[in-house]
């Protein structure tokens, strides 16, 4: 039998409830009631006074992380790369900001940190200057324990230019602080009814087909698996029955399990932002991906 | 803390001096999942009772900083955060009457992460909301 996975939930689940029906502690108390271990956040989201938090709230942080039993998995970050309407960030402004969100991470006790780029095309292919900013960071992620790792997300698919970028870079520069998060919305086989606070209306879709799945066949995972170093388990909508309306989770599971990862899968709730449903569509999945791994492990499916 | 929806019910009023109002002011969450940098924000077009107003001349105004488009666009280092609210100041003199008025907003919120040419979100939202004194 490969490794166990480790769960973990993001506060991006919470987005719209956080603030306003949920502090901090609470979030905190919802992930580890699931029976999770890690928590993932959004930097500029959770961390009060961002990028400059005060030495209070971090004593904060560190007493939640303790008293829920918590450990920080990834925290997520953004490279304003279109900084204003009229110029983009230089290599140099882009390299800082990486530095910032890589130092206020280890900071924190993250071990991934994954960094939004900006993007010039439909189908995500990001600027050219991530390349740049990103290897003169690859000295100081070693030396923090950092991994960064940028997300393939729909609609870009694994067999893609964007993904054999990111390979390439490791390749070359040979770096243990740089890999893949794979984001389990491009599995999506089944149309999404909603995104977010969005209802999606036939405009939307003409506009965002990927909201309709992309499909990659999980298969595909194997190809890339020895580059992947964490997953947000993105869901949009569990049932009653804990049947997933729009992610296949059982050939998912199996392609996962079957390519010996052992990392986090980190809930990533991104369904109908009605006040608290998030919380129990979490909970849906902690125990729908924890029943898959047990049925996997006793042979049930293969 | 917030209301969940974009628009808060508190907030809604008019501001400049009682009996010669400039105008009035809309409270509202920040319309992204994340606090950004204000220059991330490229401003809110607001209809009241049917009346249009354009995000090119309505202002922001967050903690004690109050900014037009024009510098807005260009505010690099002043943040947003997730949990803070910030109002939308809209011209309009004598302001509007105490009463339920009927309120949209259409947030642009930058994405970088975005194709360059919907890289604008729009985000709106509406409701009816009351303005309490005149």
């Amino acid at each position: 039998m490969a490794g166990s996975f480790k769960y973990g939930v993001s506060t991006y689940s919470y987005v719209d409830d956080y603030g306003s029906v949920m502090t901090l502690e609470d979030a905190f108390d919802h992930i580890a009631d699931t029976g999770a271990t890690g928590i993932e956040i959004l930097g500029e989201g959770q961390i009060e006074g961002y990028p400059n938090p005060s030495s209070q709230f971090l004593d904060r942080w560190f007493g939640l992380l303790d008293k829920y039993k918590l450990e920080p998995t990834n925290m997520c970050s953004w490279v304003d790369m279109r900084i204003t309407l009229q110029r983009n960030l230089t290599v140099e402004e882009g390299a800082a900001e990486l530095e910032r969100d890589l130092r206020l991470a280890h900071q924190f006790g993250f071990k991934f940190l994954r960094p939004k780029f900006g993007v010039l095309s439909h189908d995500l292919i990001p600027e050219p200057q991530w390349e740049a900013y990103t290897e003169r960071n690859l000295d100081l992620a070693h030396k923090l324990g950092v991994v960064i790792c940028p997300e393939i997300h729909a609609p870009t698919p694994i067999k893609h230019e964007v993904v054999d970028g990111y390979i390439n870079f490791i390749e070359r520069t040979g770096t243990k602080n740089f890999g893949l998060m794979i984001d389990t919305g491009i599995f999506q086989d089944r149309p999404l009814t909603h995104w977010g606070s969005h209802q999606i209306n036939d405009e939307a879709r003409k506009h965002m087909e990927f909201l309709n799945g992309i499909k990659v066949p999980p298969e595909h995972f194997l190809d890339v698996a020895k580059y992947v170093v964490f997953i947000q388990a993105k869901f949009h909508d569990i049932d009653e029955n804990l049947e997933d309306q729009n992610i296949p989770w059982q050939p998912v599971i199996s392609a996962i399990k079957r390519s010996g990862y052992s990392g986090y899968l980190s809930s990533e709730y991104e369904g109908w932002r009605a006040p608290w449903r998030s919380i129990d569509q979490v909970r849906r999945q902690q125990v729908l991906l924890r029943k898959l791994e047990r049925e996997y492990d006793e042979g049930k499916f293969a | 803390m917030l209301e969940h929806q974009l628009i808060q019910s508190t907030g809604f009023r008019n501001f400049g001096p009682v009996g010669a109002r400039e105008g009035f002011a809309i409270r509202i969450r920040i319309p992204n999942y994340h606090g950004t940098r204000l220059s991330q924000l490229d401003g809110f077009d607001v209809t009241v009772d049917g009346v249009f107003y354009d995000h090119e001349i309505n202002r922001f105004g967050i903690r004690d900083e109050v900014y037009t488009m024009a510098e807005m666009r260009e505010e690099t280092t002043a943040r947003w955060g997730l949990t803070e609210w910030g109002e939308i100041l809209v011209d309009k003199p004598g302001g509007l009457e105490p009463g339920v008025h009927k309120i949209e907003v259409l947030a642009r919120i930058r994405y970088s992460y975005f194709p360059p040419d919907v890289h604008i979100f729009p985000m709106h939202a509406e409701r009816y909301g009351t303005i309490c004194i005149a």
